[in-house]
């Protein structure tokens, strides 16, 4: 214990000592960022973009009308105020009038009107408008005062409201039409401007020299510290790790866990860990109306059939946390009374599959009934497969058919036999985590009855699916956390889905390369407004 | 002579148009709606029925299918719906870059092999074990492998070369180096196999007697008999070398065809998917229908038939 002590004030002392030789370093300007990615955007522009390595990207040229804090609270950004009526169906916004886009467009209530409306108008076919579902139109109360009315009362407004999915280009932008491609033709009102793509290889961003409508949350205000910063898509781990050694880029995003100790103790480099499911963890979605799944006993064996938490640190060498709920513990909403409530008890699954009637056991010693092995599928969609998640599966796998004689069936899918599974019903399990949006939003997109994955399944769960309900139509804030944290407790507890992990994002820079940071709003590396080059 | 090359032009177009229909079988034979396919990983309102409108799904098998051959004979290669963009402009857009690095390791790994085949074949035997076994390991090695080698040696440890990109010719050494050394590796093999029987025939004796140089017997004479083996290889090095690109592409994050198809193929970009496959069999096609006239040129034996 006393080591222990020690060990620890020696920490601390060696933290404040960095933290003060940084608060020497005052941040210069200038300078330009290469930054090695792992994802080349589908699509740059942000109301169409689906993808989460999509979004930091599109942050650095895209604002919003608030911005999300760490904490689940909002700061000002192109809106200075807001306020919400008693009904909880109009949402108000002063907006700051020295905002112009990189065109040249002045930013204004009607330019806000024109994103919304196009956003939720069905022929644009945007995919940000399942943000919109409560939303019915805007109204422009004064060039710089805009009201935003509900058709029924939404909790998760305000924070969609601070999504990069519904960030501000220019209508001018939006009526040319297609801006996947970005470049010039996509013009928002951010840090910096989007100068060129070439698809394969980079896109480049300048600074926004006139910018000075930083976000709340933000370490400084005014223009980006950097002149220009560089995206690289480098889809090896290996050359993303080499360019950064070699110096032919300054960050890179995606470490590998075992290159995590090359930069962390490399003189020279660092490595920053972002916080853990800062949104949703990584989950085992369990379709709790199809056999044999049907039966709670099953699923909660399925639950606690396996010991989760050296399954997690052997794959990802302890980089990041086993999960305790389907909200992430770094989400402010997460339920943390979860934690060691669940898991790890073999003899009582076995006990619960027994009593389930599942007692034959076939040659390849799984459990059988009348015949039929206990077998689940987990359907996993082939382009989602990313940081060693089908490893974890299979480790997953392996140990419930030791321990339970449970069949985990892990296939990879292909995105039209998803697609067919969810149009039917037919899914038994799919691994997931959610985008990044208001916890009740989350909660409602995995296990509300209109959500992507129960619309097509007659009779969900009544009691979750109405406390969903409850909690997006609430506008009493005590109440809403009351029923997010009755909702994780009831997934958990009837299973509905079982959490794995909570996934992080890691980033390698050189040393020089400051104010490194991740956003809460985008479960993600920050954009790199704050970021500055110290000079040598 | 004419008609031969005539014949062989109707055939390549037979080719052609059956590779077409295998594409259009194979899409109509996966599980699940062509709706669902085409759109890939992108799902909003209105998608499905937009695509059932462009593809005309609502028509009979056959209508569907002669709308296909004619929209390709027009170019049109139909919509990305993952990248919303014509197909045509994407794969389009990303074609140079992928030929320009696919020609310069073709030229490369023809020269390799040519100047191997030249000084070794029928030499020491120590010179000729060696080099075969160094071809061999360059014709087994993956190409992905290489790859990274090649990257740790000469730009993370020597930084001669940029890691990625394609910027100017600095970009193109590495991958082009990449992509060639596997292919020249059996070309080697090929190439000196063939000029080891032909410097056994009775003619290159004959030559020699004659009194003219080693060098112009194998330059001028042997090389040429040896050719034809390594033209028949032609079709399968262009093959060789459009698949390595892909993989080159990815290690070397460098823009192209390979690039485009790897991420349509993760995001189930079908659309984008059906047209390399496409492009794919028609340079096939063109390549080999290109290499049998040139077996004319190369072998006047069949010039007099």
């Amino acid at each position: 214990m006393k080591k222990n002590n020690l060990l620890m004030g020696g920490v601390a002392i060696a933290l404040l000592a960095t933290s003060a030789a940084n608060a020497d370093d005052k941040p210069v300007s200038g300078g330009a960022l290469r930054w090695g990615v792992t994802t080349e955007p589908a699509c740059f522009d942000p109301h169409y973009a689906s993808q989460q390595a999509a979004f930091f990207v599109a942050r650095n040229y895209i604002d919003s009308l608030i911005a999300k804090k760490t904490d689940g609270t909002f700061a000002p950004w192109l809106a200075t105020e807001w306020s919400i009526s008693e009904d909880g169906k109009e949402y108000t916004y002063k907006l700051r009038e020295d905002v112009v886009f990189h065109d040249g467009e002045k930013f204004d209530a009607a330019a806000v009107k024109a994103n919304y409306d196009f956003v939720k108008k069905p022929e644009n076919a945007v995919t940000a408008v399942s943000l919109l579902q409560a939303y019915d139109h805007a109204e422009v109360v004064s060039p710089y005062v805009i009201k935003l009315v509900l058709s029924t009362p939404d909790s998760s407004f305000l924070e969609s409201t601070s999504n990069v999915k519904l960030g501000l280009i220019s209508p001018k932008s939006l009526a040319k039409g297609d801006l996947c491609g970005g470049g010039r033709a996509l013009a928002g009102t951010g840090p910096f401007v989007f100068e060129n793509y070439t698809r394969g290889q980079s896109a480049v961003f300048a600074r926004n020299v006139g910018y000075n409508w930083g976000p709340g949350n933000a370490a400084h205000s005014g223009p980006a510290y950097l002149d220009r910063v560089t995206f690289r898509f480098l889809p090896e781990y290996a050359v993303r790790t080499g360019a950064l050694t070699s110096g032919q880029v300054d960050l890179i995003e995606g470490v590998q866990p075992t290159d995590a100790p090359l930069f962390a103790e490399q003189p020279g480099f660092k490595l920053l860990t972002g916080p853990s499911g800062a949104s949703t963890s990584f989950t085992f979605n369990i379709n709790y109306t199809r056999p044999p799944a049907d039966d709670v006993r099953v699923r909660r064996a399925l639950r606690d059939g396996f010991d989760l938490e050296p399954i997690v640190k052997q794959v990802y060498l302890g980089t990041v946390p086993r999960a305790w709920s389907i909200i992430g513990p770094a989400n402010p909403a997460y339920n943390k009374a979860l934690v060691g409530s669940w898991g790890n008890d073999i003899a009582g699954a076995n006990k619960l599959l027994d009593e389930a009637g599942w007692t034959g056991r076939d040659s390849e010693g799984f459990r059988t009934k009348d015949g039929k092995r206990l077998s689940i599928e987990v359907g996993y969609p082939q382009p989602y497969v990313r940081d060693n998640r089908d490893i974890l599966i299979q480790g997953v796998q392996a140990a419930l058919r030791k321990n339970v004689g449970l069949d985990l069936n892990l296939r990879l899918i292909t995105a039209g036999e998803y697609a067919k599974n969810n149009a039917n019903g037919t899914w038994a399990i799919y691994p997931n985590t959610d985008n990044p949006s208001d916890p009740a939003r989350e909660l409602w997109d995995m296990l509300g009855s209109k959500g992507f994955l129960y619309s097509n399944i007659p009779n969900p769960d009544q009691e979750i699916t109405s406390q969903i309900d409850e909690s997006l139509r609430t506008t009493d804030p005590v109440r809403k956390r009351q029923l997010t944290d009755a909702i994780q407790k009831r997934g958990v507890d009837q299973a509905f889905i079982v959490p794995l992990f909570a996934p992080s994002w890691f980033l390698a820079a050189k040393s020089n390369v400051n104010g490194l940071g991740f956003e809460a709003g985008l479960d993600s590396p920050s954009s790199a407004y704050d970021f500055w080059i110290a000079k040598k | 002579m004419w008609s031969r090359i005539i014949s062989r032009l109707l055939t390549s177009l037979v080719v052609a148009w059956a590779s077409v229909t295998a594409t259009f079988l194979a899409l109509h034979a996966l599980p699940g709606r062509i709706q669902d396919i085409l759109a890939g990983d992108v799902e909003y309102p209105g998608l499905r029925e937009a695509i059932a409108a462009e593809w005309g799904l609502d028509q009979s098998l056959p209508m569907q299918y002669f709308e296909f051959l004619s929209r390709i004979l027009r170019g049109d290669f139909g919509t990305s719906y993952v990248l919303r963009q014509p197909v045509i402009e994407v794969v389009g857009s990303q074609l140079l870059p992928t030929v320009e690095l696919a020609l310069t390791a073709g030229v490369l790994a023809i020269v390799i092999a040519g100047l191997i085949a030249l000084l070794t074949a029928g030499r020491g035997r120590l010179s000729r074990e060696l080099a075969s076994f160094v071809e061999l390991v360059f014709a087994s090695t993956p190409v992905f492998w290489l790859g990274i080698l090649l990257l740790m040696a000469f730009s993370f440890n020597l930084r001669w070369f940029p890691v990625s990109g394609a910027e100017g010719w600095s970009s193109l050494v590495l991958p082009a180096i990449t992509l060639a050394l596997p292919t020249a590796g059996l070309l080697t093999q090929v190439l000196r196999e063939a000029m080891e029987k032909t410097l056994d025939q009775p003619f290159v004796t004959t030559v020699r007697s004659r009194g003219v140089g080693e060098f112009i017997i194998r330059w001028r004479h042997v090389l040429r008999h040896a050719l034809l083996p390594a033209v028949t290889l032609g079709g399968w090095l262009i093959g060789g070398l459009l698949g390595g690109a892909v993989i080159t592409e990815k290690v070397f994050g460098r823009p192209g065809l390979g690039t485009v198809t790897l991420g349509a193929v993760l995001t189930h970009d079908v659309p984008v998917v059906l047209t390399v496959v496409l492009l794919a069999a028609f340079i096939h096609v063109a390549a080999s229908t290109v290499l049998d006239i040139l077996y004319v040129l190369i072998d006047p034996r069949l010039r007099a038939q």
